[in-house]
């Protein structure tokens, strides 16, 4: 029999309260704008844009702190869907997608698109394959559903271990890119950035754990959205005269082509560039926006996507908010939303690229006789590019122009000469995303590591111990990820790429087997995970000294394989070796119901029936 | 009849829940193989689609930047739905079992 869900309700009065930290955040922008037409320094309104929010954030977190162990792993299972899928596109796009992935596009123009487009069809396949019976299931974390699926502390432990890889590579890409930001707005050094933006994630994750990751994520993601919106729709109106950027920018293809060839960027063949995904050092623009595939070739390009695509499908910070919403259906339509919102980022970021290549090499095209434009010393006054006259000419082109790729978005504001409120919300807005994110990926990393590693050890049925081992977990693995960011150059988009292909190749196998195939016993996901990462960290690793997997579609190519592996060792070894227990295949079947209460939840019910039923006895 | 009563329902709720993985398993099966095969057909002739115009974008690069994202968005409105009316149905059918 179908055990009934509790009645759980969302707070009524959310609407309001994001109403009111919406109005909040909007109104900060509109009342420094009018502080910089009365004089305010740029320095000043950079501090108040970016740290009172950070401010807002902290408070939302502070009040959604908790001690009760369903609300800090699981936001008690009453997020609405919509909030839910706010958080979801969040950790979805980043600060990678915002920065790294809109610099990509700038760079690579339509070879780009594969990133982007895996992120979306990754959400779907996600939606469609995983998320829905993970949240029968309601464990915690996605190492627990594993070990909960085939009845094994081994398969639980190991999933935990193998996790590490890709969800500690998008934290450090994700607090990287947050503290070049800070780094750039905000009178710190790089090292007192990245303190900083450690030490924010680390408090929000300690305060109230998924919780307050739910809420204050929410209103990162919100502030992000706007922050984004607000300056291109602006250069959309002042370019277009239409206030609809993703439509619109399709009409400025023809001025963008002459802008293009007169700044000196020729069609490109597949190799010419390298790596085929620019790096973030200042980098030439050599390759036209238009031109397709020519960075990467067709099946470079379908790689690439697969990459991304299984690799967010399987990605353990996404699957761990499997939980969270009120129901089964409420959490599918939650993906849903999710993906919606991302595609209609993935729809408005090539918008941004265009325009600030437009407005960058359309200005460089005129400067021989309306001199050079005013936004060059801007930009390289602040770092974002490096301009100098190699042939001394008297006129810039294209191979003269160094741009940094993860600041092509930051750009845009001052090179449609923009007031520069603009710069700062587009700064505060990325950096709300990315501390989201990376929220997100440290709460899913230290949680791993307290409950199913500590969890598991550590038998005793009081809750303060596993909660503290998690605040233990999250403050060790945001200082580990400080010290890591301190003494490594990081490329944020390189490591995505390496992150999503460890999840794809780990987790999705894994995963499809756990899901649906109801004979896949606690052999076989071990052999799938051991496979899947082994081969790849294999090729990273050791096959860095021959070349392979030394680009992005390398590390693809080698990602796809392992996980055909991964899903061959899983099939083969639970066919040939031992069988799953009967209790495993109930465990599938009851997952596949969709009513009802979460397997979880069932079983703590029972077991805390079972102890007052002792309890009673013994009196 | 009372002998007979708790293997009927046995049967039936078999059934119910055999069907009922048979429908999700078809409805994921067009879900994810509409949006997959329109994508990979799209990157394979995504040249020749770009001597065609569409709303002043290229079209192979209007698909791949918005058309796919579009058909993705709508084909996952389309499967929740699907999907809630077979988990509905099963609801419905051991209810009456």
């Amino acid at each position: 029999m179908t055990a009934l869900p509790r009645q759980r309700s969302p707070n009524p009065h959310l609407g309001a309260y994001y109403g009111i930290i919406t109005a909040a955040f909007v109104s900060l922008a509109i009342l420094l704008a009018m502080f910089e037409e009365l004089g305010w320094s740029e320095g000043v309104i950079a501090r108040c844009m970016i740290l009172l929010p950070l401010a807002l954030y902290l408070l939302t977190a502070a009040g959604s702190r908790t001690l009760d162990p369903e609300d800090y792993f699981a936001s008690g299972r009453r997020v609405p869907q919509v909030y839910n899928a706010l958080v979801l596109a969040a950790i979805t796009v980043g600060g990678v997608g915002f920065f790294a992935y809109t610099g990509a596009v700038f760079f690579l123009g339509f070879d780009a698109l594969a990133i982007g487009l895996g992120w979306t069809c990754g959400l779907l396949l996600a939606g469609v394959l995983f998320v829905p019976y993970l949240r029968k299931a309601g464990a915690y974390t996605l190492p627990a559903f594993l070990g909960q699926r085939f009845r094994s502390r081994h398969v639980r432990m190991t999933a935990s271990v193998l996790q590490v890889v890709p969800t500690a590579l998008l934290l450090a890409a994700e607090m990287s890119i947050a503290a070049v930001v800070a780094s750039i707005f905000l009178p710190l050094s790089f090292w007192l950035a990245v303190l900083l933006v450690a030490i924010f994630v680390a408090a929000v994750g300690i305060l109230g754990g998924m919780r307050a990751l739910t809420w204050s994520g929410s209103a990162e993601f919100i502030a992000g959205a706007v922050g984004l919106a607000v300056p291109l729709i602006v250069v959309s109106v002042l370019l277009t005269h239409l206030p609809a950027p993703q439509f619109t920018y399709g009409e400025m293809f023809g001025s963008l082509q002459s802008a293009e060839t007169a700044a000196g960027m020729l069609p490109v063949t597949p190799g010419d560039l390298a790596p085929a995904l620019t790096g973030p050092a200042p980098t030439a623009v050599t390759k036209p926006f238009l031109q397709a595939f020519g960075a990467i070739n067709e099946a470079g390009f379908l790689l690439l996507f697969f990459t991304f695509a299984l690799g967010t499908a399987a990605l353990p910070s996404l699957l761990v908010r499997s939980g969270v919403t009120c129901s089964v259906a409420d959490q599918r339509r939650s993906t849903a939303w999710a993906l919606a919102l991302v595609a209609l980022f993935v729809i408005t970021a090539p918008s941004l690229a265009v325009f600030a290549k437009l407005l960058m090499f359309r200005d460089m095209a005129l400067a021989p006789t309306a001199g050079v434009p005013a936004w060059l010393s801007e930009l390289s006054g602040r770092q974002l590019v490096q301009a100098s006259d190699v042939n001394g000419d008297g006129t810039l082109v294209a191979s003269e122009l160094l741009v940094m790729r993860d600041r092509v978005a930051l750009a845009l504001p001052m090179l449609a000469e923009l007031p520069f409120v603009l710069t700062a919300l587009l700064a505060s807005a990325g950096m709300a995303v990315a501390l989201a994110a990376a929220g997100s990926h440290l709460f899913t990393l230290s949680a791993s590591l307290a409950d199913d590693v500590y969890g598991v050890l550590d038998k005793r049925p009081i809750a303060l111990p596993r909660l503290m081992a998690a605040w233990a977990a999250i403050a060790a693995c945001a200082l580990f990820v400080l010290v890591f960011l301190l003494i490594a150059d990081v490329d944020i988009l390189r490591m995505a790429v390496t992150a999503f292909a460890f999840a794809g190749a780990t987790f999705f196998p894994v995963l499809m087997l756990a899901v649906w195939w109801p004979r896949c016993s606690a052999w076989g996901a071990l052999a799938s995970l051991a496979t899947g990462f082994g081969v790849l960290f294999l090729v990273v690793t050791v096959g860095g000294l021959f070349d392979a997997a030394e680009t992005a579609v390398g590390t693809g190519l080698a990602s796809l394989i392992a996980a055909v592996l991964a899903l061959c060792a899983g099939v083969g070894t639970s066919l040939y070796g031992p069988g799953s227990a009967s209790v495993e295949t109930a465990y599938y079947e009851e997952m596949r119901k969709p009513e009802g209460e979460t397997i979880f939840d069932q079983a703590q019910a029972r077991t805390v029936s079972a102890r007052k039923t002792g309890a009673l006895r013994e009196l | 009849m009372t002998a007979q009563g708790p293997e009927t329902e046995h049967a039936a709720e078999h059934a119910a829940r055999d069907r009922h993985q048979l429908r999700t398993l078809a409805v994921a099966i067009t879900t994810l193989a509409a949006v997959l095969c329109a994508v990979i057909v799209t990157i394979v002739y995504a040249l020749s689609l770009n001597r065609l115009w569409f709303l002043h974008f290229p079209l192979g690069l209007y698909l791949l930047a918005q058309g796919l994202l579009i058909f993705a968005v709508v084909v996952t409105f389309w499967y929740v739905r699907v999907q809630e009316r077979i988990d509905h149905t099963r609801s419905v059918t051991e209810e009456i079992g």
